[in-house]
């Protein structure tokens, strides 16, 4: 197939919107990995950083949209366009959303930092995050070089991050158990694990994405789910 | 994503009207269709699309045998409607065409009457015994075409007083008149304004609940509103040819693609 259309504005509309996705999935990245090192070094400054950064990328999502609405309105793209066009759209709104996860990850910070750490568990979220990050990467190179078999990968990796999901559940769950006072702060990481959980599910939707803009189907299996948390009791005595 | 407008495609039968099979035709040494295999189906409308000389016309004129107008014309493979082979020796062309309407690019009315235009066909083919017969012809088929309303009242004015758009129902009522099975409509919207358009499209949707309509549009977008399967022709050959909704959102022939995205095939 030729790549360039016969109209040259369509390529660079195209084009245009497209790199608004990659620039947004830029600062959702740092906004994923400066809010988990925030967390870890208790460094409100950044955390405070990571909030106001937000609204960047709430706006991208917006221009995002319109630009999607004017392509479709003035081009009324059709196949691998009109493909284009719809994953855009969507990938823009998972972006958003791992955006307002990582946000919402800054704001706990400022009270976590008023009570006494808990053992590892900061280090713990930031490994979890560092793996999210790295997917959220790889979906959106897969994005950009139309790649299947990457996207697949980060599909299959969003299990690992439900299995550390799992593990932080059972942790936070014995340090409660052990000492009430350890509650509220368990409480609020318990959030920001299931948060970066979540950013791992919105990652692989991105990956959902790229499959179906490449192969113009959905993909056929079901998403690996690992998160067991909604099935967990209270820990086992070890 | 199957069905675009669920309510309204519910229609079809899935039974073959026409068939074609290693269908070539060449206009003397040149070769404009290739082999081309296709079962059109019955109460659907099929579009037919390509690039100017694709042989989308052409093909379309093969089906009433149109073509046997041009001497320097040759048809080989076989086309069957119904199971019979139309190009037989004891086919008549002229029975064929009335069960195999057409409607052209240009609205082409008789130099006639409203009433005689559409009166002319049933009377030919001994349609209706008595007048008052032929009146219900003319009226039903005027009310089919969405245009009765507009020219009860002036039907002896001629055709040729109307507006483009209603020009073109005055044909596509014409058509309809004789009770064809099929329609084939070869760019009938490409004279006419958006609104006429529109009307001309909602009409081939209505139509599509009696007969078996195939259009040849430049159109893509008509292509998407008003056809069930798409056919895409390039250089003689029927490239892909399978569900509108699977051809705009994901064509397998990657010449489909570039052709129906504006890329240059």
């Amino acid at each position: 197939m030729n790549h360039t259309h016969i109209a040259s504005a369509f390529d660079r509309d195209l084009e245009a919107v497209q790199a608004h996705i990659m620039k947004m999935g830029g600062l959702v990245e740092s906004a994923i990995r400066d809010a988990a090192h925030a967390l870890e070094q208790r460094d409100e400054d950044l955390a405070d950083e990571v909030r106001r950064q937000d609204r960047a990328i709430d706006e991208l999502e917006t221009l995002i949209n319109e630009e999607a609405a004017r392509l479709i309105a003035l081009r009324a793209p059709t196949a691998g366009d009109l493909r284009t066009v719809l994953t855009v759209l969507k990938i823009s709104g998972n972006l958003e959303r791992i955006g307002d996860y990582a946000k919402n990850l800054a704001k706990r910070n400022s009270v976590l930092v008023q009570s006494a750490p808990v053992e590892d568990a900061t280090s713990g979220i930031r490994r979890m995050a560092q793996a999210v990050e790295l997917m959220l990467k790889d979906s959106l190179d897969s994005y950009i070089k139309r790649d299947v078999d990457l996207a697949q990968d980060v599909r299959v990796r969003d299990g690992d991050v439900d299995q550390m999901y799992n593990a932080m559940f059972r942790q936070f769950l014995t340090y409660m158990m052990e000492d009430p006072r350890n509650i509220t702060s368990c409480m609020h990481l318990h959030f920001i694990a299931k948060n970066v959980e979540r950013m791992g599910d919105h990652v692989t939707s991105i990956a959902d994405q790229v499959i179906y803009l490449v192969t113009g189907d959905a993909p056929a299996d079901a998403r690996p789910k690992q998160d067991r948390t909604s099935l967990m009791a209270e820990p086992r005595e070890n | 994503m199957n069905d675009m407008r669920i309510s309204e495609r519910h229609v079809r039968t899935d039974q073959i009207k026409f068939s074609g099979r290693g269908v070539r035709v060449f206009y003397g040494e040149t070769e404009a269709i290739k082999g081309v295999d296709v079962d059109i189906e019955d109460k659907t409308v099929t579009a037919f699309i390509g690039p100017s000389g694709c042989g989308k016309s052409t093909f379309l004129r093969c089906l009433n045998r149109m073509n046997d107008t041009i001497d320097i014309c040759r048809v080989q493979g076989k086309i069957t409607l119904d199971g019979e082979d139309i190009y037989d020796r004891k086919v008549d062309p002229v029975q064929l065409r009335a069960k195999v309407g057409m409607v052209f690019q240009k609205p082409n009315p008789f130099p006639k009457s409203i009433y005689d235009n559409i009166a002319y066909g049933p009377r030919i083919h001994g349609l209706a015994r008595t007048k008052a017969d032929l009146d219900v012809i003319v009226e039903t088929s005027l009310r089919r075409a969405a245009l009765w309303d507009e020219v009860k009242d002036r039907l002896a004015e001629p055709g040729t007083g109307l507006s483009g758009g209603q020009q073109q129902r005055l044909c596509i009522a014409r058509a309809i008149a004789t009770a064809p099975e099929v329609l084939l409509m070869d760019e009938p919207c490409s004279a006419l304004d958006p609104i006429a358009t529109a009307q001309v499209e909602e009409l081939i949707d209505d139509l599509r609940k009696s007969y078996s309509v195939v259009i040849v549009t430049h159109s893509m977008q008509q292509a998407a509103r008003v056809s069930q399967k798409t056919a895409f022709f390039h250089l003689g050959h029927m490239v892909e040819f399978g569900a509108t909704s699977d051809i705009f959102t994901k064509p397998k022939d990657p010449r489909t693609e570039s052709y129906i995205t504006g890329r240059i095939g």
